[in-house]
């Protein structure tokens, strides 16, 4: 994988991805297709965070990765969305230690905090 | 252990849950002077608490960091002897002090926490303080005692951030030095 793009929800990260050469049709939701810029990793996460860990090389075969930051607020009461939170954090880590970039999109600015 | 006029040079790092806080923060006080010691403040509740501190315990083994629980009062906490002392975490130390019955209660939990940063700075020859981001979900949605803990974490990050030689922000497992730099 080459480039991962966090930050906060609607924050502008896939017009960021788009400032790369990326169109509309190279966005996918799907771990399994052909298409190069995965979005809302958080989205797949949260719908099975027990195993959220084992997407990792799956998705390091995306050229980009986008995912919200959800981290950063209060802890939830409930286990589940608990375990939901810290696995998108802990894929995310996973993902950033091994990816070329890592970008920072906040208010639609980005910001290279790994190169 | 006696108290030294002087402060020591004070870490202070923060970032969401699950952001690399614990990993980046343990690193920091390895490459400090020994012994080392590991204020916990988490106090252990079911089974997700148990979890999350084994996990812990298991990240510090190899570190030679020696444990201390201590969940309020960190003004009066007399340290072994004078080394490394990494505080984590300042979520759970405020809750305490806020909610618990030895604490200090929700007037007095700021007072309380940032005297007891200061006490473990005259202790120590290096001092780190973990913070937790959890500023960014609104607090429309919480009940009046939740957003008065956000408020008293709010308020301890700014005064600790100030008063620190560096500040240190993880994202993604990735340090940003937002106050001084790194060594």
């Amino acid at each position: 994988m080459l480039i991962l793009i966090i930050g906060g929800f609607a924050a502008g990260k896939r017009d960021y991805a788009r400032t790369l050469g990326y169109q509309d049709e190279d966005f996918t939701q799907e771990i399994e297709d052909e298409k190069p810029v995965l979005w809302g990793l958080q989205e797949l996460v949260y719908q099975d965070p027990e195993s959220a860990m084992e997407m990792l090389p799956r998705l390091l075969k995306k050229q980009a990765v986008i995912c919200d930051e959800v981290g950063c607020g209060v802890t939830p009461v409930d286990p589940r969305q608990r375990l939901a939170r810290e696995q998108t954090g802990r894929l995310c880590a996973a993902l950033a230690a091994r990816a070329q970039k890592v970008v920072r999109v906040c208010c639609g600015i980005p910001t290279v905090i790994k190169e | 252990m006696c108290r030294s006029n002087e402060l020591c040079p004070l870490t202070f790092l923060f970032g969401g849950s699950a952001s690399g806080k614990s990993a980046a923060a343990e690193e920091l006080a390895g490459a400090g002077p020994g012994p080392r010691f590991y204020i916990a403040t988490m106090e252990p509740y079911g089974e997700d608490g148990r979890r999350r501190i084994a996990r812990h315990r298991q990240m510090r083994a190899d570190k030679g960091f020696e444990t201390i629980e201590r969940y309020t009062d960190l003004e009066n906490l007399i340290l072994p002897a004078k080394g490394t002392a990494l505080l984590e975490c300042l979520g759970n130390l405020a809750a305490n002090e806020m909610f618990s019955p030895a604490g200090a209660g929700p007037e007095g939990a700021l007072g309380a926490i940032l005297r007891g940063v200061e006490q473990l700075r005259r202790q120590c020859a290096r001092l780190i303080v973990v913070g937790n981001d959890v500023f960014s979900d609104g607090v429309e949605q919480y009940e009046s005692s939740t957003r008065q803990w956000i408020a008293v974490m709010a308020q301890a990050h700014r005064q600790l951030a100030r008063q620190a030689d560096r500040v240190c922000e993880t994202v993604c497992g990735i340090p940003l030095w937002q106050k001084g730099a790194a060594e």
